[in-house]
């Protein structure tokens, strides 16, 4: 299409070439295990350690 | 390519996340510690298991990453795939993304369950009030796109009709609201105490949001971010 010169879709498949399957599997972890520490782990030292950014982020806790 | 708007995306994290790491050292552990002051029965069993000491110096830490982690998703990941729709100039684009962030991770889900001061005891118990965290912000992310969607679709309105239009649909998050069960709050801390808080609260995430998006705006002044424009132009042709 003229003018369509940059489009999500164009985008998704430029990511596609030129990730390889395992870069985006280490990326996608490592967000993964960022957001569940910050968020979920709830080993006491880690929860207690964490009380009061997640107070300070407005993070429902307890 | 790719990789580019991931390192911008995480270098705007790691400044953004050291701001607000500064944010939770001076504003948010003194003043979680002062509210403190007034628990008389605190959620958790017993004493915490970490000293005070710790929690200040993990909580910072964890203020530095919680910034990298947005820094990370959202301009690094979400802004190279929304870039070609998302509006305006370099600098409202980058804006548009973090109002959408701050939405979806804490805008939305505070409509339901505001910020709370440590020491206050909530009805509602903490499984149930996770899921309605989690729900809140697939809502946040669904309004946004829906904003996006209502502001491509009216491409021909005038832009005022436009904007308001395109905002509509955060009127949506009402529906929620309206259906959450009840969530008795009481602790020992007073009224306006709490009002200050929470608006402590809101204020470290907007600055946050503001702080990414201010960044990663400049970073892409970079000469960088020419070739990329020019790399996706070429492979239009």
């Amino acid at each position: 299409m003229p003018g369509d010169t940059d489009t999500v879709r164009r985008r998704i498949d430029r990511a596609r070439t030129t990730l390889t399957p395992a870069q985006m599997a280490v990326g996608l972890g490592l967000i993964a295990a960022l957001g569940f520490t910050l968020l979920f782990v709830q080993d006491p030292l880690v929860h207690d350690g964490l009380h009061n950014i997640r107070h300070g982020a407005g993070v429902t806790c307890h | 390519m790719t990789t580019g708007y991931l390192e911008r995306g995480a270098l705007a994290g790691v400044v953004g996340g050291l701001a607000y790491g500064l944010f939770v050292a001076l504003v948010a552990n003194p003043f979680v510690a002062g509210l403190e002051t007034f628990e008389s029965g605190h959620g958790h069993a017993g004493e915490p298991a970490v000293s005070s000491l710790t929690t200040s110096l993990v909580s910072i830490g964890g203020g530095v990453l919680w910034g990298l982690l947005f820094g990370i998703v959202a301009f690094g990941i979400a802004y190279y795939f929304l870039e070609p729709v998302l509006p305006g100039d370099p600098v409202t684009r980058r804006l548009v993304l973090a109002g959408a962030g701050f939405l979806t991770v804490s805008g939305a889900p505070w409509l339901v369950l505001p910020p709370q001061p440590p020491g206050v005891e909530q009805s509602l118990a903490s499984g149930a009030r996770t899921a309605w965290y989690g729900g809140m912000m697939v809502a946040g992310a669904g309004v946004s796109v829906l904003a996006g969607v209502v502001y491509r679709r009216l491409a021909a309105r005038r832009p005022a009709v436009r904007t308001a239009a395109s905002l509509a649909p955060l009127c949506l998050l009402a529906l929620p609201v309206v259906l959450t069960p009840a969530n008795a709050v009481h602790g020992g801390v007073p009224a306006g105490l709490v009002v200050a808080f929470r608006w402590t609260v809101v204020f470290g995430q907007v600055v946050l949001w503001a702080t990414l998006a201010g960044v990663h705006a400049w970073l892409a002044d970079s000469t960088v971010q020419s070739a990329e424009a020019a790399d996706f132009a070429v492979l239009n042709d």
